[in-house]
């Protein structure tokens, strides 16, 4: 599974850093390190949608994620997913 | 030389202990064939120094700049240096070392410490003669220069350094050749050189410096093309042409922006690989790009770029703090280019609107890149970077 996150200006002021590190270590959790591909992306150009969150793209669909929902984020589009 | 070299001068004092002046004076000239660089050192500390010391380089470089022959520069500073009421001399020592662009160089030393001539690791003594202009006796060597050769100007508050504390009679000229050799080895910046030096007399003197101290150096280096390109053009049909003139004739490229590295990536073919790792939390990371030497976010690296910048260049153009240089960081990745590599930076501003930035939300406004960069050339100016800017 390919999952990119944005590290453009915008998702690093709107953290980023830390759902980078959430999702590492949910990685690390469940011993994904082999099925997912975690790669990092300036701009995907979907700041102009509203979302007040960090984009997350999942097998090129995009994901709008906050450190209050990256949890249940990683449970249903992920998890289940796999 | 066949290659064609670019003289950079640069220098830094040490101000006598408790003096806000600086005793020592230091002058660039560029001229149509050469590039001069001019160190007085004044008599005592303090005003007066620092008037005798500024009278008698601002002569030599308006002089010399003119191409007034050397006798003249000398009887004018003469005559024309106010005699002080103390010791009853007008009296201010001086280098003046010019290199012409087809590697040719004049030295001329009357009474400071002897020019230090490096070549890669080693000490090269140019021949002199001795003659006397004025009633003053200078010396006067006539040598080439080679590609990669320091010359290290010092005023005598480098030999004096640690006199009666540290070391008993101060710093003998061949032990700081031979430090300045060693580090020479390693291939420093002109700034890093004078950086080490000054730094290593501050700390001989206890951080107390008992005279003016100061350190030039002109360092001969091939000239080192840095083409920055922030922010996509305002028309999207320009960004073909806004590219190619971007990468036309560069030896180092820089890229400023996410959406500026996805518009490079797209017209160049190549894949853009933004990297995960932060070296420090507060900067976005950097990206790679085959072909590009640094990719990195826009605006919040730029931001911290010039807070660096600021705190390396004085108003004077001397530069200081160099471990901030080496943070290693996007942003301290673009300040040290921009201090330790390039001679020549050009920037390519393109001047979309991006619509991700114009988010009141957002607790930094995004909008202000065009600024960050006027101020970055102007920073660059001071260094004494032949800077260009192109809009897109």
């Amino acid at each position: 599974m390919d999952l990119t996150l944005c590290v453009g200006s915008s998702c690093h002021l709107k953290g980023s850093p830390a759902i980078i590190e959430r999702i590492t270590a949910l990685i690390v959790e469940h011993h994904l390190e082999d099925k997912i591909n975690l790669s990092g992306s300036f701009c995907m150009e979907q700041c102009t949608k509203g979302s007040s969150g960090v984009c997350v793209q999942v097998n090129g669909v995009h994901h709008s994620v906050t450190a209050a929902t990256i949890d249940d984020f990683f449970r249903q589009e992920v998890l289940n997913a796999l | 030389m066949n290659m064609q070299h670019v003289v950079e001068c640069v220098y830094k004092s040490l101000n006598h202990k408790g003096e806000e002046l600086c005793g020592d004076k230091v002058e660039v000239v560029r001229t149509e064939d050469s590039d001069i660089l001019i160190l007085a050192d004044g008599l005592g500390s303090g005003v007066k120094a620092n008037i005798l010391s500024t009278l008698t380089s601002k002569i030599i470089a308006t002089m010399m700049r003119e191409g007034a022959p050397l006798e003249d520069t000398m009887e004018t500073i003469t005559s024309t240096l106010p005699l002080c009421s103390v010791r009853h001399v007008a009296y201010s020592t001086f280098s003046i070392l010019q290199i012409y662009h087809d590697g040719r160089a004049h030295l001329v030393e009357f009474d400071n410490p002897a020019c230090f001539c490096l070549r890669g690791s080693k000490l090269i003594r140019p021949a002199y003669i001795k003659r006397t202009i004025s009633g003053k006796e200078i010396r006067e060597s006539f040598f080439d220069v080679q590609m990669g050769d320091y010359y290290v100007l010092v005023s005598d508050g480098v030999t004096h350094a640690g006199v009666g504390s540290v070391l008993n009679f101060g710093w003998p000229w061949h032990d700081i050749a031979n430090y300045l050799a060693e580090e020479a080895a390693k291939r420093p910046s002109a700034h890093r050189m004078a950086n080490l030096l000054s730094t290593a007399c501050d700390e001989l003197y206890l951080h107390q410096p008992g005279d003016d101290t100061t350190v030039a150096v002109a360092k001969v280096i091939p000239a080192n093309h840095l083409h920055l390109l922030a922010s996509p053009p305002q028309h999207k049909e320009d960004d073909e042409r806004m590219v190619k003139e971007f990468l036309d004739g560069a030896n180092l490229t820089v890229i400023c922006g996410g959406s500026s590295g996805n518009m490079v990536s797209r017209i160049i073919g190549k894949p853009l690989r933004a990297s995960l790792k932060y070296l420090d939390p507060s900067i976005p990371p950097t990206a790679d790009l085959e072909g590009i030497d640094l990719v990195t976010e826009g605006v919040l690296t730029l931001s911290r770029t010039l807070e660096i910048l600021r705190k390396c260049v004085t108003p004077t153009g001397e530069v200081q703090n160099l471990e901030l240089l080496d943070a290693g960081n996007g942003a301290a990745q673009i300040a040290k280019l921009i201090v330790e590599k390039c001679t020549h930076l050009t920037l390519y501003i393109g001047q979309a609107i991006n619509p991700a930035h114009q988010n009141p939300d957002l607790p930094f406004d995004l909008s202000i890149k065009c600024r960050l960069l006027e101020e970055l050339a102007e920073l660059a100016r001071k260094l004494g970077r032949n800077v260009q800017c192109y809009y897109y």
